[in-house]
């Protein structure tokens, strides 16, 4: 029994059906947000501060943030996480032929540029019946571990980076840059950086050794990406049924020489992070706390299992469970689901403080899922919802993301959620490099350059900002081995002559329905579809950084990036209230590798946006 | 990997305390370092020793990058060019290129109203140089959201003012500031260069590209019209490399850059993508790809590459690797102005193709078998005749009356107004022929050296 919240139960068969005698099962009242003590307390002004980030820097897209400090006290009163863009992506989709919702849903983000074509890919095979040949499957599966050995570089030591770097570091904690500077690092041995204070520098931008490295080693993967997929962000060769990719031996050798490039360079870099991390527990344990949350979290598991993978809705849990990165859902630190289609029957969208109008009184398009399992009416397949511009308000509306929750539980989303249900789960595939134990994931890196490493990720004891990017940088390893098996998997396919690539399909006129359940460089990815006439009638994107970026819900609990700044402690060095900089803040946000483009591309709905709109946003200002 | 000069390596310097200019202002929220980015440049510029000799006019130039409608995908291909590199142009590493200040919310070390601060600089003319617009993503109406939240904004005014009393400023304003003062706007992607997939049909925002927005009319402070480096996402490369030509231009030392009728770089987009790519030569013999995966012309399962102004199948996407076609991926036309609406359904031939492929298979159909008969005598060394001594596959030559007919033939034509060598009848080995060491070492010279030296005794 997964759900505690959801009116859902499981029979001895373990199918789900509603539980019964409850007259409106998903019903609820939603919660209003009161802060007229912290507008007293605002009013009152001296150390209570109104915090704006806008933009919040050093991530993907826009985003801003809004927080309200006790610079006495040394915590947080209030956080708002703002997304401000949106482009209607699903509403260009709507009405079109199903064939371009791969290229186009692809433009919603071009920072892993290939998760969403595959996503929609996914989602289209369901709906069209059909699924890729073994090496059409291995490519997809190679395209996305590149895609992200670029992706977490960018964010360790480009994004995240410089919050650790000398310059940040002796400008908010100059006694920390002192004893940095002595401690020596535990594992310089292997990343050849002598004391913490020497990756501290490193990580200065334009000018450390490893923010240009890293810039220079997410190139790398790109190499190759672009050899086999023909470009990066946004590949040319994602087809439904497969891939168009031509490949040769050339092609995978080219591959090959870049992972060999990557291995020498990952070995060096992930514990670089745990000295980090150690350093800063060391330095003052409240760091311990700078981004905290409940260890709840979500994802769809990706890169799949070539002969299990059939892109049926029927056989979801299995070829789900069969992935190189396994499903799931962790709340409070216990793992509480693998099976694909209980996370979908979890999923809901709210939409109570955000710029959008509620669907529920258009009625409920699907009551149950293809399996005749029950849905919410605020799951994807029954969201429509209609975007209205309104003022920025924080005890109303406030950003264009959307609140997804499962279970009714606010879970975060990221390749640690994604390296943590796979460690948990002790499912991954046998093979000679990864291997789940069911508290760790250990990774097995051969020879190089540099000799063969073991490495092991631990599911950590305490969740913040420091063990997201801690995973981030073990998840670089794991992305890496499951990218060299697919190369020696192709190597397979093409030795037994097994050379296919893509299948052949035609665009069914009947009424349809798809889902495409993927992950990005930043977890959790799912594309939802209903087609009719040979046409697209609804598409509904939900994005990792969805959950994570999402407001408060009608339940009156707060966003995942919300949440981590109200649970920060404020740990830098000011005198005067005007010099604090929100360093710990920003600390907390970026940690979870925000990606705005995913966030809000959301969906529009059928009815035009007219002027008329400036009358009825009618919010109470805040 | 590690050829970053050492000098380079870690030495931002330590944080001038007081010269900074952020450290007097209303407050420190996101200015982590307590110095922005352009002023952490400047110190690391300044530990590098500050050359003296100056190469143009230009010592650093502003580039303002903002995002309207965008997925950030110019961001990251921009972020994966190497000719020039973004942090050769960022750190000034290139010779006679003044040094790029990159304003960029991706790259920035500071961020909210420290960050916002230098666009209110440069819109007031306040700053120590030109500035560039580079804008990514297209333009939404912003007056279909007058009183609500834009669609697409960046920061919030004024600076340093309570959240309530703020107001989020859309990128379309900020484009309305900027771009008067303004030494050059560039367009960089699709969507801002010409709308790309949010102004496609169904669109709701309204949006349109730069050009679009600004009119025909529109002038940079350079006298020059919006430039636009097109593509769905960019060639990383395309503007990296457009930027350092305009930069060398101005300082005197570069030849004059050339745009064609829509402001593309024409030494980038004057050329469609089928003329450099790999399998144009199978669309020349007639030979069409039929399933994806195929290594032939794609054109028959969507390429519209004969039609499209793009580069990548010569310039590769990322470090010269890769391009759309070369890797098997058919040309949707992510460049054009007609993108995406005038090339979908993907994955279908465009109605062009009917006759022009067509044409091309009937032509193919008399081509390819001359081509094959050529091929296979090109295949032959001109000692070889009745037999080849290949241990793999083809050990025959062809001794055929009509092979020999047409040889002779081809070959008059090949030599016809020229000379031609000397025919030497082919010297070959005669049987039992023996090599010098064969002679001296009776045969078994591959022997072991100390057996040899026994056997040498032996012999004398």
């Amino acid at each position: 029994m997964c759900f505690k919240n959801l009116p859902i139960e499981f029979d001895a068969q373990g199918n789900a059906q509603l539980i019964g005698g409850v007259a409106n099962p998903y019903a609820y009242t939603p919660r209003q947000i009161k802060r007229d003590k912290l507008e007293e307390l605002l009013a009152r002004n001296g150390h209570i501060k109104d915090v704006s980030i806008s933009p919040v820097t050093r991530v993907a897209g826009a985003l801003s943030f809004h927080a309200v400090a006790d610079l006495q006290e040394r915590k947080f009163l209030e956080a708002n996480s703002v997304a401000t863009i949106f482009r209607g992506y699903e509403v260009i989709l709507k009405g079109r032929d199903p064939r371009d919702a791969i290229y186009i849903s692809s433009r919603a983000c071009g920072v892993c540029g290939g998760v969403h074509s595959t996503a929609a890919c996914e989602a289209i095979e369901m709906a069209f019946g059909i699924s890729p040949p073994p090496l059409g499957t291995v490519l997809r599966n190679l395209a996305l571990a590149l895609d992200f050995l670029y992706d977490h570089p960018l964010h360790l030591f480009l994004l995240a980076g410089p919050d650790y770097s000398q310059v940040v570091v002796e400008a908010t904690s100059p006694a920390m840059w002192e004893k940095a500077q002595v401690t020596e690092a535990p594992n310089a041995e292997v990343h050849q950086f002598k004391t913490i204070g020497d990756i501290m520098k490193g990580l200065n931008p334009l000018s450390g050794k490893l923010y240009l490295d890293g810039l220079k080693m997410t190139r790398t993967p790109r190499e190759a990406y672009s050899v086999l997929f023909g470009k990066y962000p946004h590949p040319q060769t994602v087809v439904p049924g497969g891939m168009s990719s031509t490949v040769t031996i050339t092609d995978f050798n080219e591959t090959l020489t870049r992972l060999q490039k990557m291995m020498d360079w990952t070995k060096r870099m992930i514990l670089l992070w745990d000295d980090l991390t150690e350093f800063f527990y060391g330095f003052n344990p409240e760091y311990k706390k700078v981004g905290a949350r409940d260890k709840n979290m979500i994802d769809l598991g990706m890169w799949d299992d070539p002969d299990s993978y059939d892109a049926t809705y029927a056989r979801c849990n299995e070829w789900g469970e069969a992935r190189w990165a396994t499903p799931g859902v962790v709340i409070d630190g216990n793992l509480v689901t693998t099976k694909l289609q209980q996370i979908n029957l979890g999923l809901e969208e709210f939409v109570e403080h955000s710029y959008y109008e509620n669907w529920n009184q258009n009625g409920v398009r699907f009551k149950t899922d293809p399996s005749g399992a029950p849905l919410s009416p605020n799951h994807p397949w029954n969201k429509e919802t209609m975007p209205k511009p309104s003022k920025e308000s924080w005890k109303d509306r406030y950003t264009w993301s959307t609140a997804p929750r499962w279970d009714r539980q606010v879970v975060e989303a990221g390749a640690y959620a994604r390296i943590w249900t796979t460690a948990a789960a002790g499912l991954m595939p046998k093979n000679d490099f990864l291997e789940s134990t069911g508290h760790s994931l250990k990774i097995h890196m051969p020879k190089t350059m540099l000799r063969e490493m073991d490495f092991e990720w631990k599911i950590p004891e305490v969740w913040n900002a420091f063990e997201r990017n801690r995973a981030r940088a073990y998840c670089m390893g794991y992305n890496l081995m499951v990218g060299y098996t697919m190369v020696l998997k192709a190597f397979d396919y093409l030795r037994k002559g097994e050379d296919k690539v893509s299948t052949h399909f035609e665009v069914p006129k009947g009424e349809r329905i798809g889902v495409g359940f993927w992950g990005a460089g930043r977890g959790y990815l799912s594309h939802h579809l209903t087609l009719d006439k040979g046409a697209i009638t609804n598409y509904q994107i939900v994005t990792p950084s969805t959950f994570n970026a999402s407001p408060k819900d009608p339940f009156g609990n707060a966003g995942p990036y919300e949440e981590a700044v109200l649970n920060t402690p404020i740990l830098e060095d000011y005198s005067r209230p005007e010099d604090f900089t929100g360093v710990d803040m920003l600390r907390a946000i970026r940690s979870f590798d925000p990606c705005m483009p995913c966030t809000t591309h959301i969906y529009g709905g059928e009815r035009e946006i007219v002027r008329e709109v400036n009358t009825c946003a009618c919010s109470a200002e805040g | 990997m590690g050829e970053i000069p050492e000098k380079h390596v870690g030495e931002a310097g330590s944080p001038k305390q007081h010269t900074s200019e952020t450290a007097s202002l209303p407050d420190q929220v996101g200015n982590v370092g307590r110095r922005t980015m352009e002023e952490l440049v400047e110190d690391i510029c300044a530990s590098q020793g500050k050359t003296q000799l100056s190469l143009g006019p230009l010592e650093k130039v502003y580039v303002f990058w903002l995002a309207g409608m965008s997925c950030d995908g110019c961001t990251v291909s921009v972020t994966g060019a190497t000719e020039p590199a973004l942090e050769d142009l960022l750190t000034g590493s290139i010779p006679g290129v003044p040094l790029v200040i990159l304003h960029h919310y991706v790259l920035q070390l500071e961020a909210g109203d420290h960050y916002m601060q230098s666009l209110l600089k440069a819109e007031q003319g306040k700053l120590d140089g030109p500035y560039v617009i580079a804008y990514e993503g297209s333009i939404p109406d912003e007056n279909l959201t007058a009183g609500g939240e834009p669609f697409a904004g960046e920061g919030s005014l004024p600076l340093w003012a309570p959240s309530t009393e703020r107001r989020r400023v859309s990128t379309a304003e900020w484009v309305k500031r900027l771009a008067p003062g303004a030494a050059a706007m560039i367009a960089v992607g699709t969507c801002a260069t010409w709308g790309g997939i949010p102004a496609a049909y169904g669109n709701i925002t309204g949006s349109m590209s730069v050009m679009d927005w600004l009119g025909a009319d529109y002038r940079s402070a350079l006298g020059l019209p919006v430039i636009n480096i097109p593509g769905c996402a960019p060639v990383g490369d395309n503007f990296t490399d457009a930027v350092q030509a305009i930069l060398l231009f101005l300082q005197g030392l570069g030849p004059l850059p050339e745009f064609d009728e829509l402001g593309r770089p024409a030494w980038q987009f004057s050329e469609t993508v089928h003329r450099h790519c790999v399998r144009a030569g199978y669309y020349e013999e007639g030979v069409f790809a039929k399933e994806f995966g195929d290594k032939e012309c794609l054109v028959e399962i969507g390429c519209w590459g004969p039609v499209v102004q793009c580069n990548i199948t010569e310039k590769g996407a990322v470090g010269h690797q890769g391009g759309c076609m070369n890797a098997g991926g058919p040309c949707i036309g992510c460049t054009m102005p007609g993108f995406p609406d005038k090339f979908s359904p993907f994955y279908k031939s465009p109605p062009g193709s009917l006759f022009s492929s067509n044409a091309s298979r009937l032509l193919g159909s008399i081509v390819r078998p001359l081509r094959r008969i050529s091929q296979r005598e090109r295949n032959r060394e001109i000692r070889w005749h009745e037999t080849v001594p290949s241990g793999w596959a083809m050990e025959k030559g062809d001794t055929s009356l009509t092979h020999k007919i047409l040889e002779f033939f081809y070959e008059a034509m090949q030599f016809q107004g020229a000379k031609r060598p000397e025919k030497q009848p082919a010297k070959k080995f005669p049987p039992g022929h023996q090599s010098l060491p064969d002679r001296v070492y009776d045969g078994d010279y591959q022997v072991l050296p100390e057996e040899r030296e026994k056997k040498a005794e032996k012999r004398a």
